[in-house]
């Protein structure tokens, strides 16, 4: 759910003046400076700290709710920008169901958001647009570390790529995917560097000094 | 079927790339070839990668602007544009008239300059290597008036959140009026050297042939999907930056071929070219500014904004978590989906048309990595 | 039959072939034969940066803000700066800036409140050393100076 972004509401936006240049430092310096936050949870989830999502009120979400039931757990609006938030194992029925039955025949996008303090830690994001209709929805899982959601191959072609580079980026791996490997980075890099615990500057520092015959990138 | 024992041959694996003049920067294409056949083709990316996603996360939205310039660097506008929509709608802002005007003229400049590079380029790997000269002195002018307008040439940072630093420079419109004047009949000779060209004809014809449903299969679009027959163009379908206001078709072809796709392009500079005559009339005087504070500071939220860059369409998804960061900058790069479906065109082609599509889909490396 | 002569008598080779003889004139040459004839570089042209100085009596215009230093996106330049026991005013000591990681945005010079630091005109900034790409004060005050090449 939206208010469930940000757990606990305790992260407050960061203190002003340029912020830490790194988000590892980011937590830390956080805590340091509004200590006293954590120790009362009371202001329950502030206000500007959860998206001011609007319910979607349209002949889509209806028909949507109707058919998955609670498999979808929320139907959105933000900036006039819809969204649909379902179940980690209906994502793809749901992408199935709106390529074939509401015209939602163009994946623009798959992309992930990494939340490290949420017990769902992804968001798995899949932007759509329909010709016919002229309108963009987005379709968004929440999965834990170490889920494994279906590919999207099966509904769209161009998922493969977008789902390689999702897993190149953040470690998520899609289940049935015909060739799941890293796009982007070697094949034998370590770690996944859009997660948010990998730091702007940390580096593979073994597959720079094997392959590049130097000692660091940096 | 003759005898096969003399002339059988075994699957040859050969490497295209990194470094070859052809695949337009450091693309790597692993092709199966039988004979000069192309059985089949695997394409390794990467090697610019500069994860320009994860230094967005660790700027704050103002800073991020420059570095959106370098990934696709000859439409380095068109990235800034799309950027700048994408954090304006998380502010709730929009950019004044003035400056969304200047902003598309601005825009389609660097369209023409973007496809200049493509033909000259696509026509030198092709063989042609006139048109590359004439290309070039053409996005010359244009570049000078990048140049003019905001210091920089190629990654130009023109654009700001909320609207535009710069004010137009003085003769800013007559050196558009000009550069029009100018350059449509620049097209009509590129044409003269290139359209009825037998060499170039039957180089292009029925090559790497994409057709509309593979095209919306494979997310493919821009100029490849017009290619293809289908008539869509963001900047009609879901106009930004004040493009309502503007007359221009949207060129399209049927066959989905490498040639249609030469012919879309030449087209969508005359259209270019027309859009930017009718802006450059009615520049409204006014603020060029929005109202945006020092400080960029969305509210908590997501937005996901896409324009029709010159190659297809650029996407932000940009989630704010209310800080002057953005918490997460997705680049839906249009040169990364549309490469996708290179396997899918070369199928069966020959060796030699590997360069002509690989022209064609008018990749950038440096988007393609990001 | 009209396209099969057109064929024959390559007439589409030559429409081509015609474009480029018309290109020959002397007139259409378009190329700068750079170190012999200077580019004339935009007014807004964003180049080497330049730390100004006050023409009436040569004292820094910078007031050690450090705003430029916040504003860029490869912190790339260091402001060291010392309060003055005399005016009780911030003073300039040092002024780093790292040319090589400088992507010429302009952020900084736009960030400055007084005008001091500026992109100029200048554009030959190559050096034999990545050390001397990292400009000291002295060095922005007075700006490059790179050979003349004559021919």
């Amino acid at each position: 759910m939206a208010d469930e972004q940000k757990p606990g509401g305790s992260q407050a936006p960061p203190p002003e003046g340029g912020g830490a240049p790194k988000p590892p430092a980011k937590p830390a310096g956080e805590a340091a400076k509004v200590t006293p936050k954590p120790a009362a949870p009371a202001p329950p989830p502030k206000p500007p700290a959860i998206m001011a999502a609007t319910p979607w009120d349209s002949d889509l979400a209806r028909e949507l709710k109707e058919r998955f039931g609670d498999r979808i757990l929320q139907t959105a609006t933000y900036l006039g920008q819809n969204f649909i938030v379902a179940k980690p194992d209906s994502a793809i029925p749901v992408l199935e169901y709106l390529k074939l039955e509401a015209d939602f025949d163009y994946m623009v996008d798959i992309t992930a958001v990494d939340w490290p303090k949420r017990a769902e830690r992804f968001d798995v994001v899949y932007i759509l647009y329909s010709f016919p209709r002229n309108e963009r929805v987005r379709v968004k899982i929440y999965i834990p570390d170490g889920y494994k959601p279906e590919t999207a191959v099966g509904v769209h072609l161009t998922a493969n790529w977008l789902e390689r580079e999702v897993f190149d980026m953040f470690g998520i791996e899609f289940a049935g995917h015909p060739d799941m490997r890293r796009i982007l980075m070697p094949e034998e890099w370590q770690g996944y560097p859009l997660r948010k615990d990998y730091g702007i500057i940390q580096q593979d520092q073994r597959w720079v000094q094997e392959n590049l015959g130097i000692e660091s990138g940096q | 079927m003759p005898d096969q024992t003399f002339l059988d041959s075994t699957e040859l694996v050969l490497n295209m790339g990194p470094q070859h003049p052809s695949t337009h920067g450091v693309l790597r294409v692993i092709l199966k070839l039988d004979g000069e056949k192309v059985l089949g083709t695997e394409c390794i990316i990467g090697y610019l990668h500069r994860g320009v996603e994860k230094i967005a996360e660790n700027r704050t939205y103002a800073q991020f602007n420059p570095y959106v310039d370098r990934m696709d660097y000859v439409a380095a506008i068109s990235n800034g544009l799309g950027y700048c929509l994408a954090v304006e709608k998380l502010l709730n802002v929009e950019a004044p008239p003035r400056a969304q005007a200047v902003r598309v003229i601005l825009t389609e400049l660097n369209r023409i300059a973007s496809h200049l590079l493509w033909l000259g380029t696509h026509a030198l790997d092709i063989g042609a290597i006139t048109p590359v000269f004439y290309c070039f002195r053409e996005r010359e002018e244009a570049l000078k008036i990048f140049e003019k307008y905001c210091g920089a040439r190629l990654t130009t940072h023109a654009f700001r959140i909320g609207g535009l630093l710069y004010e137009t420079y003085d003769g800013f419109e007559q050196d558009i009026r000009d550069f029009c004047n100018m350059f449509i009949p620049k097209v009509d000779e590129y044409e003269e050297l290139l359209t009825n060209n037998r060499i170039w004809v039957a180089r292009l014809k029925n090559v790497g042939v994409l057709n509309a449903d593979e095209c919306k299969e494979y997310g493919v679009t821009g100029p490849v999907l017009r290619a293809a027959g289908v008539k869509w163009d963001l900047r009609k379908a879901q106009p930004y930056s004040g493009y309502e206001k503007y007359e221009f078709e949207i060129p399209t072809c049927q066959n989905g071929d490498t040639y249609d796709r030469y012919t879309v392009r030449m087209e969508e500079m005359r259209q270019s070219i027309r859009i930017m005559r009718q802006a450059v009339e009615s520049i409204p005087e006014g603020p060029i500014m929005g109202k945006v504070g020092k400080v960029v500071k969305p509210a908590v939220g997501e937005a996901y904004v896409s324009i029709e860059a010159p190659k297809g369409e650029l996407g932000y998804y940009i989630v704010s978590d209310g800080s002057t960061q953005p918490y997460r900058c997705r680049v839906r790069p249009p040169s990364f989906v549309n490469l996708q479906a290179l396997d899918r065109m070369i199928h069966g082609g020959l060796i030699a048309d590997v360069v002509a599509v690989i022209g064609t889909l008018d990749i950038v490396l440096g988007e393609v990595d990001r | 039959m009209r396209k099969l002569l057109k064929k024959i008598f390559l007439v589409d080779l030559f429409q081509g072939l015609w474009v480029t003889f018309r290109n020959q004139n002397p007139k259409y040459i378009y190329t700068e034969q750079y170190p012999a004839e200077r580019p004339k570089v935009a007014e807004r042209y964003r180049g080497a940066p330049r730390l100004n100085i006050n023409p009436d009596n040569g004292e820094t215009l910078c007031i050690s803000c450090n705003l430029c230093a916040l504003a860029c996106p490869e912190t790339l330049i260091v402001v060291t700066s010392a309060r003055s026991e005399v005016t009780k005013r911030k003073e300039l000591i040092t002024f780093t800036y790292d040319t090589s990681r400088c992507m010429f945005c302009g952020l900084c010079e736009d960030a400055c409140p007084v005008d001091a630091l500026e992109l100029t005109q200048d554009f030959e900034m190559a050096t034999y050393t990545r050390e001397g790409q990292i400009w000291d004060r002295q060095m922005l005050e007075e700006g490059p100076k790179p050979t003349q090449y004559k021919c």
